[in-house]
C-alpha cells in the first residue's frame, strides 16, 4: 500500500499538483513513515523525472516550476522532522545573482532543481556582493558556490568574486550560469565550472564534490 | 537612396542598393557612449532622442528604434534628492521611493524599503488590464497608473501626451531620411512583467482561463498604443515578445498564450495603417519561426544564433525568405563584444552573404548591443556593409 502511495506522491509533484502532494506526504506521516523516507522515496523521484524531462525540452519552465512549489510544500511538512543530517544531503551551495544585476529566474530554477537532488541551497537572492558571498561560504561551510548573471554588464563581477575567494584561500568550488556565459567566459574568470541549464547545473554540481553521476534517461 | 528608402525596401522583401544596417543599442550603451548624462538620457525624451540620433549617426545606422516611452516634462517636481556614486546615480523621490541608474545598465525603480512592487495574480481583475508599461518611470503598479499620477487613466484615452514625445522629436530629426520605428510590449511581455516571471509563468498552469482574460485586455492597450504610434507617422512597429522563446516555454503554450494575441495586434494595426509590424523575440526560437510567421508578423527581429539562441542564419533563410524579412543575427556577446575585430570581420562578412541574397534582409546584432560593446567593433559594420552587402 505504501509502495502505491509513493508512486502517487512522486507523480503528484511530477504533475505540480500541490495540494494532492501534501494530502499524500501527510498521509505517508500518519503510516508512521519517516520524513526521510518520504522525502527520498517519495519527492526526490518526481523531481528527478522533471529535471529528465525539462533537460530534454518534454516540460519547460512553467511545468518545473510547478512541480517545484509542489515539492516545497511538501518539504514545508518534513523539515522540521528532518535531522540535521538529512538536510545536509549531497552538499551546501551558495546561490546568487552577482552585483547589478536583479534577474533571478534561472538562479531560482537551478536553485530548486539542486534542492530536489538533494543538496542544501542557500539562495542570497539577486545583486549579489562579493562580501555577501564571502560571508555566506565561510558561515555555511559551503561546498560549492553558484553564480548567475543574465546582463553582460554584470558577468564580469563573477571573476570578481572567485579572486576574492582565491585571494582568502577558501576551499570552494565555483560554479557559473546565465544567457550570456559560456564555457570559454568561465575559464576566462577562473570557475571550476559551466552549466548551460538546471541538468547541468545539477550534474555539474555533483561532479565538483565528486558524487557519481548516472546518466538517467526515460521514455 | 536614402536610408529610410533603403529600410523600405528590405522590409518589404526587396532588394535595396545594399543591405540596411539598424542595431538596437542597450540603454547602457547610450548612457556610456553617447555623452549624455544617464539622467537626462532616461528621464526625458528630449535625452533619450537626443542620444538614439547622435549613436545612430555615429554608427552610420539606417534606422533608429525608439524603445522607451516618452517621458513626464514635470518629472524634475517629484523629485527629493540625487545622490551620485562610483556605480552612477541614486534618485530619491519625494514618495520616499527610489530608481537607481546605473551608468551603464538600465535603472530600476524600488519601494522605500529596497523591494519592487508586483501585484499578487489573485488579486489581478482582467476588466482592470489595458496596458503594462515596464520601463515606465514608477515600475508596474496595479491598476496601472503613469509615472507619478493617482488616477487610473480611462481606456479611451489612457496614454498621456508625453507618451510619444521621444517619437515626435525623432521623426523630426530624422526629416524622411533614416526609418524610425517604435515599440510595443506583446500582451505576453506585459503579463510576466506585470506579475514577475515566475508567478506569470505558474499562473496560466494554475488558471489559463484567467490568463487569457489577461492577455486579451492587454492586447487591446497594445492595439491601442500601435495605432497612436502609426499616427505619429512611424515608419514600422516592434512587438518586443522577449520572453515567448523556448528557453521559457513550450510550442504548444507558445500557440495559446502569445500567438492569438500577437496576431490580433498585428491584424488590428495594419487594419488601419499600411505600415509592416514586427516581432522581436529572445533566444531559442529555431523550432517555433513557423509559429511566429502565423502571426502574421512581417518580419523578424534578433534570431540569436548559437551559443545565445537556436537559429543558424542558412536555416532561418530557407525558411522565411520571400515571406518575412529578417533583422539579426550577430552574436552580441560571442562576436562583438570580444575584442577581436579579425573574428568580428570574419563573422560579419559570412552573414552578409548568407543573408543577402532576394533582400528582406537587415544587419543588426541579435539582441541588444551590449554596454562594453568596444565602439569600434560596430563602427566596422558600415564598412563592411558597404563591401560585402551591395546589390547588384
Amino acid at each position: 500500500m505504501t509502495e502505491e502511495i509513493f508512486k502517487e506522491l512522486s507523480q503528484a509533484v511530477i504533475d505540480g499538483n500541490k495540494d494532492k502532494s501534501i494530502e499524500l506526504t501527510n498521509k505517508l506521516l500518519e503510516l508512521g513513515i519517516d520524513a526521510k523516507t518520504i522525502l527520498d522515496f517519495g519527492l526526490l523521484p518526481g523531481m528527478d523525472v522533471v529535471g529528465i524531462r525539462f533537460r530534454d525540452n518534454i516540460i519547460f519552465v512553467p511545468q518545473v516550476l510547478i512541480s517545484a512549489r509542489a515539492m516545497k510544500s511538501s518539504l514545508a511538512i518534513l523539515e522540521p522532522l528532518l535531522s540535521k543530517a538529512d538536510l545536509k544531503g549531497s552538499g551546501t551551495i551558495i546561490m546568487g545573482t552577482v552585483k547589478g544585476d536583479i534577474h533571478d529566474i534561472g538562479k531560482n530554477i537551478v536553485s530548486m532543481m539542486l534542492r530536489s537532488s538533494g543538496f542544501t541551497v542557500i539562495d542570497l537572492g539577486i545583486d549579489t556582493k562579493v562580501e555577501k558571498f564571502i560571508d555566506a561560504i565561510k558561515k555555511e561551510n559551503a561546498d560549492i558556490v553558484g553564480m548567475s548573471a543574465l546582463l553582460t554588464t554584470t558577468m564580469g563581477y563573477m571573476k570578481v568574486v572567485i579572486d576574492k575567494i582565491k585571494e582568502e584561500g577558501i576551499l570552494v568550488k565555483t560554479m557559473v550560469g546565465g544567457a550570456p556565459i559560456s564555457k570559454a567566459f568561465a575559464s576566462e574568470v577562473g570557475a571550476d565550472g559551466y552549466a548551460k541549464n538546471a541538468t547541468d547545473a545539477v550534474k555539474l554540481a555533483k561532479q565538483l564534490i565528486g558524487i557519481e553521476v548516472k546518466e538517467n534517461k526515460i521514455e | 537612396m536614402n536610408s529610410r528608402e533603403r529600410m523600405n525596401k528590405a522590409m518589404h522583401l526587396q532588394t535595396a542598393d545594399r543591405v540596411p544596417l539598424m542595431c538596437q543599442l542597450s540603454i547602457g550603451h547610450y548612457f556610456l557612449h553617447s555623452g549624455i548624462d544617464p539622467i537626462d538620457i532616461w528621464f526625458t525624451s528630449e535625452g533619450f532622442a537626443e542620444a538614439l540620433v547622435r549613436l545612430k549617426n555615429k554608427y552610420s545606422f539606417d534606422g533608429v528604434l525608439v524603445n522607451l516611452p516618452g517621458r513626464d516634462p514635470d518629472y524634475k517636481n517629484y523629485i527629493a534628492k540625487i545622490e551620485k556614486n562610483d556605480d552612477g546615480s541614486i534618485v530619491r523621490w519625494k514618495n520616499g521611493n527610489y530608481t537607481v541608474v546605473p551608468k551603464d545598465d538600465n535603472p530600476h525603480y524600488y519601494q522605500n524599503d529596497g523591494s519592487r512592487y508586483f501585484p499578487s495574480f489573485d488579486q489581478i481583475n482582467p476588466d482592470e488590464l489595458f496596458y503594462v508599461e515596464p520601463w515606465d518611470l514608477t515600475d508596474i503598479t496595479y491598476p496601472f497608473t503613469w509615472g507619478f499620477e493617482n488616477e487610473v487613466r480611462p481606456f479611451d484615452n489612457f496614454f498621456p501626451d508625453y507618451h510619444h514625445d521621444t517619437i515626435k522629436k525623432v521623426l523630426e530629426r530624422s526629416k524622411g531620411e533614416f526609418s524610425v520605428h517604435s515599440e510595443v510590449f506583446s500582451p505576453w511581455s506585459q503579463f510576466l512583467e506585470l506579475l514577475n516571471y515566475e508567478y506569470a509563468l505558474m499562473a496560466i498552469m494554475d488558471d489559463p482561463v484567467k490568463s487569457k482574460a489577461c492577455l486579451e485586455r492587454l492586447t487591446l492597450g497594445a492595439i491601442a498604443l500601435g495605432k497612436e504610434q502609426a499616427k505619429c507617422g512611424v515608419d514600422a512597429i516592434l512587438i518586443s515578445s522577449a520572453f515567448a522563446g523556448a528557453g521559457l516555454i513550450s510550442r504548444e503554450h507558445y500557440q495559446e498564450f502569445v500567438l492569438p494575441y500577437e496576431r490580433k495586434i498585428i491584424e488590428e494595426i495594419q487594419k488601419d495603417f499600411n505600415i509592416p509590424v514586427y516581432t522581436h523575440t529572445c533566444g531559442s526560437i529555431g523550432d517555433r519561426l513557423d509559429l511566429m510567421m502565423e502571426t502574421g508578423t512581417n518580419g523578424i527581429d534578433t534570431l540569436d544564433p548559437p551559443p545565445l539562441g537556436t537559429v543558424e542564419l542558412e536555416e532561418a533563410k530557407k525558411i522565411l525568405d520571400g515571406k518575412v524579412f529578417i533583422k539579426g543575427n550577430i552574436d552580441p556577446v560571442n562576436t562583438l563584444l570580444q575584442p577581436d575585430e579579425e573574428k568580428v570581420r570574419k563573422d560579419i562578412e559570412w552573414r552578409l552573404k548568407t543573408g543577402k541574397p532576394h533582400g528582406g534582409y537587415i544587419l543588426s546584432s541579435a539582441c541588444s548591443i551590449a554596454p562594453y560593446t568596444p565602439p569600434r567593433n560596430i563602427e566596422i559594420l558600415i564598412e563592411l556593409t558597404e563591401k560585402y552587402g551591395k546589390y547588384e
